[in-house]
């Protein structure tokens, strides 16, 4: 029988009992409106020196400006163009990525899986909603979304088919559930009729569904 | 724990929202900001996840996902004693402000700084592992009273393991030592693997025969059959 040796289960939780207390203490006392919440913690955070805000409108910035999908975009069309580096990111994605500089937020332990003529891999976290921020961005609302983190292990064909995947006969699904510091990014299959492309072309074909296995074929995008 | 949080599996839930964009509103940028360039006090990953599983249960269910957030570093920060309960209603600090501000980073800054935050969570364990690719494990039945990452769904279940990475932080019990941030050693990690369950394991009425589904999982969730 499976023994239980994790250091919690001998321990009362003294520490997870205090912080339901201070949520359900702060729960009772804060503002409801998400923005004000906000806008209180900014406020305190800036006047203790804890960071300026000048460096918060840079941060937002930059996310919006140089760190999204379009990275993630680049190194998978590296891959398709060049035998060599598919597999070193096979091998070992979060060293891979560090030739692009994009190595940050959560992508130490980057596992690359590819899609194949049989196999559609599908990324998902169940418990919180970790995802590989500095090269994919911010994830979409509808990954850290209730629905999707209940749903997607247990019917992953039916998540799949809302965002319209319908799976030819003979593929089978394999989903990963994103539980320790590995993050998983989705090699999708190079669209038939794109030899020509260069590297930028055809990064310009992967969108971000595909990376996380929510989108199978590109070839409407190669059309 | 059995927390609100661990969602896999749950019934009931409708359709995805497949048209919604990164962030609705822009406070959630903010947040996003916030959480990743504030002065914090001494925690691990595993212990921010914790206090966000904390929430209660009805608020897990109901905050915008941002707000989770802001909720969780103020708790956090309440807890260390960084902020007072007035303080975070007002938003006003009760206390002199500091005589050095704190500095300003622009985007190549902060570009530098995020490269520099590929944290390895890998932790050199001496202890030999017990399983091996393709042993097939038995994962526990039950999740202890603090933070794990063995999720409901995938307990007491039947798997196969299909790879081995090592030694790596064990949050079961760096969630309980925020003081270890800086990097735990041998006494906080466990080897950890990839274990691969099928779907017809875990739902045999309505899983798909050839799907599976593949889970990280740390050696102390895990037995021999």
């Amino acid at each position: 029988m499976p023994s239980d040796t994790s250091p919690s289960a001998d321990t009362p939780g003294e520490d997870t009992k205090k912080m339901a207390e201070i949520h359900r203490h702060l729960h009772s006392h804060l503002p409801s409106d998400p923005a004000l919440r906000v806008k209180a913690l900014e406020s305190l955070a800036v006047e203790k020196g804890l960071v300026a805000q000048e460096t918060l409108d840079n941060w937002v910035q930059m996310y919006a400006e140089r760190i999204g999908p379009k990275r993630g975009a680049q190194v998978i069309a590296r891959a398709w163009s060049d035998p060599a580096f598919r597999d070193r990111l096979l091998a070992d994605a979060g060293q891979a990525i560090k030739l692009f500089g994009y190595e940050g937020n959560a992508t130490e332990h980057l596992k690359a899986v590819e899609n194949t003529e049989t196999t559609h891999n599908l990324v998902v976290c169940t418990l919180c909603s970790c995802y590989p921020f500095s090269l994919l961005g911010m994830s979409p609302i509808w990954y850290r979304s209730a629905a999707y983190r209940a749903r997607a292990v247990r019917e992953p064909r039916a998540v799949l088919a809302e965002f319209g995947v319908t799976l030819p006969e003979g593929v089978k699904v394999r989903v990963w559930d994103s539980t320790a510091e590995l993050r998983y990014l989705v090699i999708p299959q190079r669209p038939a009729g794109t030899e020509a492309l260069d590297q930028d072309q055809l990064a310009a074909l992967i969108t971000r569904n595909a990376m996380i296995g929510t989108q199978r074929d590109l070839s409407a995008e190669a059309a | 724990m059995d927390g609100i949080h661990d969602l896999g599996g749950k019934q009931g839930y409708g359709p995805i929202d497949v048209t919604a964009p990164d962030f609705a509103q822009d406070w959630e940028r903010r947040q996003w900001a916030l959480s990743q360039t504030m002065t914090a006090p001494p925690c691990t990953i595993d212990w921010w996840r914790h206090t966000v599983e904390c929430l209660m249960p009805r608020d897990y269910m109901t905050m915008p996902y941002f707000q989770k957030w802001t909720t969780t570093e103020m708790a956090l920060n309440y807890h260390a004693g960084v902020f007072t309960l007035s303080e975070l209603v007002s938003g006003q600090s009760a206390t002199p402000a500091p005589d050095v501000r704190a500095e300003v980073y622009d985007i190549p800054a902060l570009l530098e700084q995020q490269r520099g935050q590929n944290h390895s969570f890998a932790v050199p364990v001496e202890r030999p592992p017990r399983f091996a690719l393709g042993d097939t494990v038995v994962t526990n039945r039950h999740a202890g009273t603090g933070h794990t990452r063995l999720p409901a769904y995938a307990r007491a279940a039947t798997g196969t393991i299909v790879a081995h990475h090592g030694g790596h932080a064990y949050p079961d019990a760096c969630a309980h030592a925020p003081d270890r941030a800086a990097g735990p050693e041998q006494d906080l990690a466990h080897h950890l693997y990839t274990v691969e369950f099928t779907a017809a394991m875990l739902w045999p009425e309505t899983a798909h025969p050839e799907d599976t589904v593949r889970l990280d999982l740390w050696e102390p969730y895990l037995a021999h059959p």
